[in-house]
């Protein structure tokens, strides 16, 4: 199947446009937008580039769903990107250029979509949020970053090789720098960026290392060739590779965990997750477009295009499976405990995250793609909703400081509302559909299979669900239900401690508004795909045609042979009414807690009772201050240290060798004045006292003169006489 | 005129420079701002000749221009006077010609006294960078090599900081004592060969004992490392740097550094294709040490030059590494790295340059919050910044992902720690500059007003602007569309390599297969 849908493809002069055309608008308002007088033309550029990508995406999308299922694709190379000619790699000579070349097919097309159109609206919802930006100039910056963006995240889902999709998500790496830093004044948000970047390029030097030994082993990067050539290099007994030899499918595990460690960085997984709370520091629709629906999926979507090393792995699959249900559960434990309304959504996210690598874990890729999907519906929901709260209660984050604002907000109330009855899964919203796909893949491994692996993954899976029940509970009572405590008005003492007098929330006591429409509606929709989505994979055990794995199989490979389980389908069906009650049952004890008891009792006891649990929690068990102490900090004294042996050692040296010419120099200059300069001067003194003879002859006067001249006569005459 | 320049294009190339420069150099200090603006048109317009004569030629196979006279004798050797262009020296000529007068312009101000004798300096720099970049003669190579130490010397040891005297001295003694050795080498090959021509000379040493040709060579490779400069050899590029004058950094990571990596690929690797295959992965284990090494130490800089110079260690390890993979796509990343060296890091020496003529500092705690005060200065250094981490887009990915991935193939018996460590150069790459861009930019506004940042007063200008911007677009240009910049070497590169491999015809086949009569 896969072997058929790579050998026809159609071109379409129309796919650049997709990636290009949020490119021009980021360098158009990036270039012109300091200089434009209105930022209406920022507007109109930043959103109809995204725009017109979006019905692009949907008019080529429609173009596929007219097609054969093994013809759904489109390819177009725009030039040649790199030559990598002639360079001999195992599958003999590698021949074929690195083009810069796009791929539309059921997945990437997909993908495409929820980009363009999820970014779209929230390009939308910008207009609304950053509008305090327009006044002090930067607001141009603001919609360059977002366009920049999703040119890059088109790119990560649209390359048609493994380079063209590094070079995306390096891409959004950058984005996510400049858009978290943002506020670059702020102490905080310049370090999150850089702290992202750095934490993402840890991975990436993990996916480097899995593209080169992918490039090693098939002398191609591009995902047609590679797809192709895959049953053929898993026939070989076994692969040489820098001098070890070892079977095809060590190499593959071996490739999957790498890949995965560059999968971790960018979808925040654990131990590489740190990044993501900080990242909060960035304006909140970055927070909703990157940071929830699209960027730190990539992972998810570099797993599923990567299906056919990972379906050959089983080792990095297990891998991925147990690092998924482990973030799941300790991220969202981490949730429980956090007073900021965007940290809670970013520790959910992450949590979520795991969801979706457990499902990749369990070799069921379309589950966890469904999961990506309906994930950016109502986490985008969420966190834009959130953005609203924050911006009719004046920059207020804290859960503590809020409460009540049902009544002030009822469009943002009601959306928030039905996401999060998405996201804790309850029937029949989207979430429900794609996470209960998951615990049953996960589940159907130890049930059917028998991995032990997958019933303790299944475990933390459920614990996570529950505790993710919980903590969204917690936030929307938190935050809509009870009075509203930023007025003054505080009768339990909940408010968030003031740090200092300037506490800002006391100078706004005015009450808070309902946003304008431009950030309610673009909030609206997503509840409203939120609430609807799942639909679009509705398993056969409850009539459904899981119309959305079909879409994306012909692209997948499988981890095992089709077989038939519908026989074990009642434990299908149990599992699915326990997991509903499982999140009903979290949901009422948070009520419980937080809502029935306005002034939250129960949280406060229980806090008292372990504070140190609490503190724990609170801090992300300290994992940041690990990292300090046991990376950074020995990392810099490394610096320090070879910087002394830079001065100390081989300059020393280098200073050395001329003391000793200097040394050598001095000790010649002695035998020069002493030795050489003593001849000489001796040969002087000689001939000055020949000369100091000589001297006393020369006395001037006449008489000796006229005497001499007459010896000299005398002489003469001698001379000649005898002669 | 112009039909005397297309034909001697390389005679002209290497002498306008110089005559144009000793011409600048006798006009008298009063008439300065006349002699730095004739040495800014005088070598703009060397440029523009270069480029437009040598991409009109056709860059496919050999060499584009050649010239060859004889000279004279010495000793009974005889001395060519031989400049070639062909595809190994093309965009490293138009680098030279591309960054001298952009140099001149973007530090238009910073030098105030003597400033006419130092751009003609500049321009005799210029000349002696080209004759040693054309030069297929080696003795005219040596030549060449030694001259353009001298203005060099000059530049560094009275327009440049507190330390001069030191950091110049170190610099050309550093340099001196390496090629001693080389000279001797190059007189022995020379002497058997009869010749200085490097084809005869190659035909010499195949006649030599195998051990005598290691000898020769690491006389060769100890000329070249330092010039790099590879580790251990690297601790007068620091302080050169540093003390230099902004001109002069530019200049020296620009081009001077990649004479070095040059005369590998050019002479050491034609000359000794067996030891150089024996000492390959030794130099690959030294790149890969200097990469790392580089980068550590630039993480613990506190002044932003420093910090780029050590950068520069870090980035010439990743080219000696392309050269020694021994592979054709680690030899072009080597090619082009050379090149995205020589505009990323000569524009962060500019860019540093144009802080400190600003802010008199370049302390990195000097500063903070930068970026509000200067947001083009700002843009421009991060673009800068992200090209010379090697993000995907700019020039500096493609080469280091053509060194990387010739590395992977090369086939060192360490393949896979050297593969893995010089991988980890770009995690490290990312760390350091961002480091310091944070610290630097980014935050608060530093308004303590003895800082840096307090004396910010106003961002780049047009002169400032119109000489970034053409190293932007060539960022752009080299990262989006490198088959431009590689398309002239590959076949050279694959000739190169393709004869060093083969197996020297010193013994016969039955020998080799050991067939007994």
């Amino acid at each position: 199947m896969v072997e058929h849908a790579i050998s026809s493809s159609a071109h379409s002069s129309l796919l650049w446009l997709i990636p290009f055309l949020p490119a021009f608008g980021a360098l158009f308002n990036g270039l012109t937008g300091r200089s434009l007088k209105s930022n209406k033309i920022v507007d109109w550029i930043a959103l109809g580039s995204v725009g017109l990508a979006f019905l692009l995406s949907v008019y080529l999308l429609l173009l596929l769903l007219g097609r054969d299922p093994v013809n759904r694709i489109v390819v177009q190379d725009l030039w040649v990107w790199m030559d990598l000619g002639s360079a001999r790699v195992l599958g003999g000579i590698a021949a074929n250029p690195l083009s810069w070349g796009y791929r539309f097919d059921a997945l990437s097309g997909a993908m495409a979509l929820l980009v363009t159109g999820v970014g779209f609206l929230i390009h939308v919802f910008s207009t609304g949020y950053m509008a305090e930006e327009r006044k002090n100039g930067q607001y141009y910056r603001f919609m360059a970053y977002l366009n920049l963006f999703v040119f890059s995240m088109l790119n990560l889902v649209l390359g048609s090789n493994i380079v063209m999709m590094f070079l995306g998500w390096e891409g959004v790496g950058l984005c996510s720098y400049l858009l978290i830093g943002f506020y670059f004044d702020q102490e905080t948000a310049a370090s999150a960026g850089k702290k992202a970047f750095v934490t993402n390029r840890i991975g990436d030097f993990g996916f480097m290392l899995g593209f080169f030994l992918l490039f090693m082993l098939y002398g191609s990067v591009d995902f047609d060739t590679l797809m192709g050539m895959t049953r053929g290099l898993l026939a070989r007994p076994e692969i040489a590779l820098f001098g070890i030899t070892h079977s095809p499918t060590w190499w593959f595990n071996l490739v999957g965990c790498c890949l995965f460690v560059g999968a971790c960085g960018k979808s925040a997984q654990i131990p590489l997750y740190v990044w993501l709370p900080d990242a909060m520091a960035g304006p909140t629709p970055v927070s909703a477009l990157i940071h929830a629906a699209t960027m730190v999926t990539s992972g998810l979507y570099m797993i599923c295009r990567m299906s056919f090393v990972y379906a050959n792995a089983p080792l990095a699959l297990d891998v991925v499976l147990f690092v998924g249900a482990l973030t799941a559960v300790v991220a969202a434990s981490m949730g429980l405990a956090q007073y900021d309304i965007k940290k809670v959504l970013a520790y959910s996210t992450i949590s979520q995250l795991g969801f979706m690598f457990m499902g990749m874990g369990a070799g069921a890729f379309s589950a966890g793609m469904f999961h990506v999907f309906t994930h950016a519906f109502f986490k985008a929901a969420l966190f834009l909703g959130s953005g609203s709260v924050i911006m009719a209660c004046h920059h207020e984050q804290d859960l503590r400081n809020l409460g009540g604002l049902r009544r002030h907000l009822p469009w943002t109330f009601w959306s928030m509302l039905l996401a999060t009855l998405a996201i804790a899964g309850i029937f029949p919203f989207s979430g429900f559909f794609s996470k209960d796909e998951i615990l049953w893949k996960v589940f159907e491994g130890w049930w059917v299979e028998g991995h032990p692996l997958n019933l303790m993954a299944w475990s933390m899976g459920m614990a996570g669900a529950f505790m993710t029940a919980f903590y969204m509970t917690r936030l929307m009572v938190m935050t809509f239900w009870g009075d509203y405590r930023g007025a003054g008005h505080d009768p339990y003492g909940l408010r968030k401690p003031a740090e200092n007098q300037l506490d800002h929330a006391d100078a706004h006591s005015h009450s808070p508004r309902e946003v304008g429409g431009n950030m309610w509606l673009p909030v609206a929709i997503l509840a409203g795909l939120a609430v609807i989505a799942g639909f679009w994979n509705v398993p056969s055990s409850l009539g459904g045609s899981s119309r959305f794995s079909a879409w994306l199989d012909p692209l997948l490979f499988r981890l095992h042979p089709l077989a038939a389980h519908a026989s074990v389908s009642w434990m299908e069906y149990a599992l699915m009414v326990f997991s509903v009650f499982w999140a009903l049952g979290a949901g009422a004890l948070a009520w419980t807690i937080y809502g029935r008891d306005p002034t939250w009792s129960r949280a406060k006891t229980f806090v008292q009772r372990f504070p140190n649990l609490f503190r724990w929690v609170h801090n992300k068990y300290f994992v940041d201050e690990f990292y300090e102490a046991a990376l950074i900090g020995p990392c810099k004294r490394l610096g320090e240290m070879l910087f002394t042996f830079d001065g100390r050692i081989v300059d020393g040296a280098v200073n050395g060798v001329a003391r000793v010419l200097l040394v050598a120099s001095e000790l010649l200059r002695w035998v020069d004045v002493h030795i050489v300069d003593g001849l000489v001067n001796f040969v002087a003194w000689t001939l000055q006292q020949v000369s100091l003879g000589f001297k006393t002859l020369q006395s001037g006067r006449v008489q000796n003169y006229a005497y001499v001249m007459f010896l000299g006569f005398l002489l003469f005459a001698f001379w000649r006489f005898l002669a | 005129m112009s039909a005397w320049i297309s034909s001697h294009l390389l005679t002209f190339l290497v002498f306008a420079p110089l005559f144009w420069g000793l011409i600048v150099i006798a006009f008298p200090e009063r008439l300065a701002p006349l002699a730095r603006l004739l040495a800014l048109l005088g070598s703009t317009g060397v440029f523009f000749i270069a480029l437009i004569h040598l991409l009109r030629a056709s860059p496919e196979y050999g060499a584009l221009f050649d010239e060859r006279i004889p000279w004279f004798t010495i000793v009974g050797l005889p001395v060519d006077y031989h400049l070639a262009a062909d595809g190994l020296n093309l965009w490293l000529v138009l680098l030279t010609t591309f960054l001298t007068p952009l140099t001149l312009f973007g530090t238009w101000n910073s030098i105030t006294k003597r400033a006419g004798t130092a751009a003609a300096l500049f321009l005799l720099l210029e000349a002696g960078m080209l004759g040693a970049l054309l030069a297929q003669d080696l003795l005219l190579f040596y030549l060449f090599w030694e001259a353009m130490l001298l203005p060099m010397y000059f530049l560094i040891g009275v327009w440049g900081g507190e330390d001069r005297k030191y950091a110049a001295n170190k610099f050309i003694l550093y340099t001196l004592a390496g090629s001693l050795l080389w000279l001797v080498a190059l007189l022995y090959v020379a002497s058997k060969a009869g010749s200085f021509a490097p084809p005869l000379m190659a035909q010499a040493v195949q006649t030599l004992p195998d051990k005598v040709q290691k000898t020769l060579f690491l006389a060769f490779a100890l000329a070249f490392a330092v010039k790099i400069p590879l580790f251990p050899l690297h601790t007068w590029l620091p302080d050169a740097h540093t003390e230099a004058p902004t001109a002069g950094s530019v200049i020296l990571a620009g081009v001077l550094l990649k004479l070095g990596t040059y005369g590998f690929i050019r002479f050491a690797i034609p000359m000794f294709p067996s030891a150089f295959i024996h000492y390959a992965q030794a130099l690959a284990i030294l790149s890969v040490i200097a990469i790392i090494y580089g980068a550590l130490v630039a993480m613990v800089q506190w002044d932003i030059k420093k910090l780029v110079a050590y950068s520069s260690v870090s980035h010439m390890g990743f080219v000696m590494l392309g050269i020694s993979s021994m592979t054709v796509i680690g030899t072009q990343g080597a090619m082009l790295q050379m090149l995205n060296h020589g505009i990323s890091t000569g524009a962060l020496f500019l860019l540093v340059g144009m802080l400190y003529d600003r802010a008199h500092t370049r302390m990195i705690a000097d500063f903070g919050g930068v970026a509000s005060k200067m947001p083009i200065f700002t843009t421009f250094f991060l673009i800068v910044t992200l090209s010379s981490i090697g993000l995907p887009l700019t020039n500096g990915f493609v080469g280091e992902f053509l060194i990387l991935n010739g590395t992977y193939i090369a086939g060192f018996a360490w393949g896979r720690m050297i593969a893995i460590l010089a991988t980890l150069g770009i995690v490290l790459g990312a760390v350091y500059l961002l480091w310091m861009v944070k610290r630097v930019f980014w935050g608060p506004v530093n308004t303590d007003e003895d800082s840096g940042t307090a004396h910010l007063h106003e961002d780049l200008n047009a002169r400032e602007i119109a000489v970034l911007v053409p190293i932007v677009v060539m960022i752009f240009w080299m990262g989006l569309h490198p088959q431009t910049f590689l398309a002239s070497s590959q076949a050279p590169v694959e000739q190169l390599l393709k004869e060093a491999k083969a197996p020297a015809p010193r013994m016969s086949v039955m020998q080799v297969q050991g067939v007994k009569p």
